[in-house]
C-alpha cells in the first residue's frame, strides 16, 4: 500500500511538483499537443488554439477570484480592452505583433488598475456588481469612441506576422498560442508559489486577518487586478487574432459566465483546475453539436436554429449541476479518484 | 423647460421599472442573503406566460394581473424548490452562482419556447394619452408609477406588521437565532422567492406592455442594479426610491450630458455609490469580526 505524502521543508511544500512521474507526463503532453497540426485537421486545429485561448483567460481570471477570492463579473470587458487594443496597434498603427500583443496586456491592467482602486473598499457580492458595471462602461466606451476603435463597425486584423508566418491560421497561430499559454501557464503556476501568492491566498482566507499579519491589501488586490487584468488582456488579443475581426458584440456578457463557469467546473483556485475546466468547457459546444448530428435532420436543424440558447443552456446546466454535486470541480473529482486509487481496497 | 419636464415624467417611469425589479432582488436578498441574478430573467419569463395568457383568453390587465400573480408565485416556489433548496447551507458564493446559471438557463429556455422576435403587447391596457399636469402620459406608463407605489406600501406593511413578515426580517437578521426560536427558515427563503416572483409578474407585465416584449427584456434585471445597490441589497422599500432615483439620473444624463448615458449613467452611479458607502445607500453596514 502506498503512504502519504509528507513535505519535510519548506521547498518540499512550494515546489512544482516533487515527482519525476509529474514532470514526465507533462512534458509528454506538451509534446503531444505540440504535434497536433501533423495530426489533425484545420478545424480541429481551430478548436484547440480556442482551448488554448480559453486556459488563458481561465488562468487569469481564476489569479483574481480563485486565488484572490475576489469574485470578478468583468471578464467580457478585459478580454474587449486586449482584443481591441491589439486590432487596433495591429491594423491602424502597424505595429509588430511582438510588441502589441504584450500591449493588449499592458493596456488591460492599466485599465484594471483604474477599476481597483475603487473596488479595494468592496468584496463578494458588491464586488460581483461592480466589475459587471465596469464591463458594461468599458463597452460603452468602445462603442463610443469613433475615432479609435471604430464604433459599431468593428477593426479587422491584419498583418501580424512573426517570424514571416502569418500567426492569424494554421499552425503559425497554433504554435504561437501554445507558446504563449506554456508561458503563461509556469508563469502562474511560479507567481502562486512566492511570496505574492500566498498573501493572495491569505486574503481570500480572511482578509482582515491577512492584513493583522501584515499583508498590505491595497497593494496585493492591485497587484491582483493588474496581472489578473494582463493575463486576460493577452488571451484577448489572441482572441482578436484568431477571430481576425473584432466586434464589440463578440463581449456580450455570456464571455464573462462562461469564465466564471470555467473555473467554478474546473476547481476554484486551481490552476489545473482552471485547464481542465476550459478544455471542457471550450469542447461542451462541440460536444452538443456531434450529439445533434447524431440525429435525423429535423434535429440538426433545430440545433443551427438555436445554437446560441442550447449552448447557454448547456452553461447554466453545467454551472448548476457542478455546484450541486461537485464543488469542488473536476480537479476534486480527479483528486477523490486518485486517492481511491491509492488508498483501495481501504475507504480512507 | 417643457424638455426638463418630458425627461423628468420618462424617467418616472423607467425609474418606476427598475423599482419594480430591484424590490424583488431586495426581497431575496434579505431574506436569504443571496443576490438573484435571475431576476431579470423571471420578470421576462413572466411577462412572455402573461403574453400567452392574455393572447388564449381575452384578458384585460386586471383579470390577467390576478391569473398571472398565483402562476407566477408557484413558478418561483418550483425554481426555489428545484434549483435553491438543495443547496440549502452551501457558501453564499455558490447559490449566487447557482442563480447565474439559473438566469442562463431561463434565457435559452425562453428563447426557444417564443423565439427571438420582439412581440407588441398591450396587456389589455388602452393607449389614449392622458394629461396629468399639463404633461402626456401612455396609461400603461401610469399604471408602471401606481404599481410601484402600490407594492412599496404592501411590502412595507407586510415587512413591518405581518407575523410573516417579521420572520423574515428575523430570518435576515440572524439565521440560526430565527432558527432556534422556531422560525422555519427554508419556508421563509420559499416564500421570499414567491413573493420576489409575485412582484416580477407586476413588473413583467407593466414593462412589457410599456415597452416592448423582447428577449432582451431580461437586461432590465442586470439593469436594475444600481437601483438596489444605490437603495442598499437589503432594504426593500430603499430599492423603490433608488429604482426612481436612477431613473432620473439616467433621464437627465441621456438628456443634457450626451447620446448612449442611459445605458450607464446607472453604472457610474454603482461605483460611485460604493466608493462612499461600501453598504449602499439604506444598507446595513456588516460588522467583522475575525
Amino acid at each position: 500500500m502506498r503512504t502519504g505524502h509528507f513535505n519535510e521543508t519548506h521547498s518540499q511544500l512550494v515546489a512544482l511538483s516533487t515527482s519525476r512521474t509529474v514532470w514526465g507526463w507533462t512534458i509528454a503532453a506538451i509534446t503531444v499537443v505540440a504535434a497536433a497540426p501533423l495530426l489533425v485537421g484545420n478545424y480541429s486545429l481551430t478548436i484547440l488554439v480556442s482551448v488554448m485561448i480559453a486556459i488563458v483567460g481561465a488562468v487569469g481570471l481564476n489569479m483574481l477570484t480563485g486565488t484572490t477570492g475576489l469574485v470578478s463579473l468583468g471578464q467580457a470587458g478585459f478580454l474587449a480592452v486586449g482584443a481591441y487594443t491589439n486590432a487596433i496597434l495591429l491594423s491602424d498603427y502597424g505595429w509588430s505583433v511582438w510588441f502589441s500583443l504584450p500591449m493588449s496586456g499592458v493596456v488591460a491592467a492599466a485599465i484594471s488598475v483604474l477599476v481597483g482602486v475603487p473596488s479595494l473598499r468592496l468584496k463578494g457580492l458588491y464586488l460581483a456588481i461592480t466589475t459587471l458595471a465596469f464591463s458594461f462602461i468599458i463597452n460603452h466606451i468602445i462603442l463610443y469612441a469613433e475615432d479609435l476603435t471604430h464604433g459599431p463597425n468593428g477593426v479587422f486584423v491584419k498583418g501580424a506576422t512573426m517570424f514571416g508566418f502569418n500567426v492569424q491560421k494554421g499552425a503559425p497561430l497554433f504554435y504561437m498560442t501554445l507558446a504563449v499559454t506554456i508561458l503563461i501557464v509556469f508563469g502562474v503556476l511560479n507567481l502562486s508559489r512566492t511570496r505574492i501568492g500566498r498573501a493572495w491566498m491569505a486574503i481570500r482566507d480572511h482578509d482582515i486577518a491577512a492584513r493583522v499579519m501584515g499583508v498590505d491589501l491595497v497593494r496585493y488586490k492591485l497587484l491582483a487586478f493588474a496581472i489578473s487584468s494582463f493575463i486576460v488582456g493577452i488571451a484577448g488579443g489572441l482572441m482578436s487574432l484568431q477571430l481576425r475581426f473584432v466586434n464589440i458584440d463578440v463581449f456580450a456578457l455570456i464571455l464573462s459566465i462562461e469564465a466564471l463557469a470555467i473555473i467554478i467546473l474546473g476547481g476554484l483556485g486551481s490552476i489545473a483546475g482552471a485547464i481542465l475546466g476550459a478544455i471542457f468547457l471550450t469542447l461542451l459546444p462541440e460536444g452538443l453539436r456531434l450529439f445533434f448530428s447524431l440525429f435525423a435532420n429535423s434535429e440538426s436543424t433545430f440545433y443551427t436554429n438555436y445554437v446560441f440558447e442550447i449552448r447557454g443552456i448547456a452553461y447554466g446546466v453545467v454551472i448548476v449541476l457542478f455546484l450541486r454535486f461537485k464543488p469542488d470541480g473536476l480537479i476534486g473529482a480527479w483528486r477523490d479518484a486518485r486517492k481511491y486509487w491509492s488508498n483501495w481496497p481501504l475507504a480512507y | 423647460m417643457d424638455f426638463l419636464l418630458l425627461l423628468i415624467s420618462t424617467g418616472l417611469v423607467t425609474g418606476a421599472a427598475y423599482g419594480l425589479v430591484a424590490m424583488g432582488f431586495a426581497i431575496i436578498y434579505k431574506s436569504t442573503g443571496v443576490v438573484n441574478f435571475a431576476q431579470g430573467e423571471i420578470v421576462m419569463l413572466v411577462a412572455y406566460i402573461g403574453f400567452s395568457v392574455a393572447n388564449t383568453f381575452h384578458l384585460s390587465f386586471f383579470p390577467l394581473l390576478i391569473v398571472m400573480i398565483p402562476i407566477s408565485m408557484l413558478l418561483g416556489l418550483a425554481l426555489e424548490r428545484i434549483f435553491i433548496r438543495p443547496m440549502l447551507g452551501e457558501p453564499i458564493f455558490a447559490i449566487v452562482m447557482v442563480t447565474v446559471g439559473l438566469a442562463v438557463i431561463l434565457r435559452g429556455v425562453t428563447i426557444m419556447i417564443w423565439g427571438s422576435e420582439p412581440y407588441n403587447f398591450d396587456a389589455g391596457i388602452s393607449t389614449t394619452v392622458v394629461k396629468v399636469g399639463g404633461i402626456p402620459f401612455y396609461p400603461a406608463q401610469l399604471y408602471l408609477i401606481a404599481a410601484l407605489a402600490v407594492v412599496t406600501l404592501l411590502a412595507w406593511l407586510f415587512l413591518r406588521f405581518t407575523r410573516m413578515g417579521i420572520s423574515m426580517r428575523a430570518v435576515a437578521a440572524n439565521e440560526t437565532a430565527a432558527l432556534l426560536v422556531g422560525v422555519s427558515v427554508s419556508r421563509i427563503h420559499a416564500m421570499a422567492w414567491m413573493l420576489s416572483s409575485a412582484i416580477a409578474a407586476v413588473a413583467g407585465l407593466l414593462i412589457a406592455a410599456n415597452f416592448k416584449l423582447a428577449p432582451d427584456l431580461w437586461f432590465q434585471g442586470l439593469k436594475s442594479f444600481p437601483a438596489v445597490i444605490l437603495g442598499g441589497l437589503d432594504s426593500v422599500v430603499g430599492a423603490a426610491l433608488g429604482g426612481i432615483i436612477i431613473g432620473l439620473i439616467e433621464n437627465l444624463s441621456q438628456g443634457y450630458i450626451g447620446q448612449g448615458m442611459r445605458e450607464i449613467s446607472g453604472f457610474i452611479v454603482i461605483i460611485v455609490v460604493l466608493m462612499v458607502r461600501p453598504y449602499g445607500l439604506f444598507g446595513n453596514r456588516e460588522i467583522e469580526r475575525i
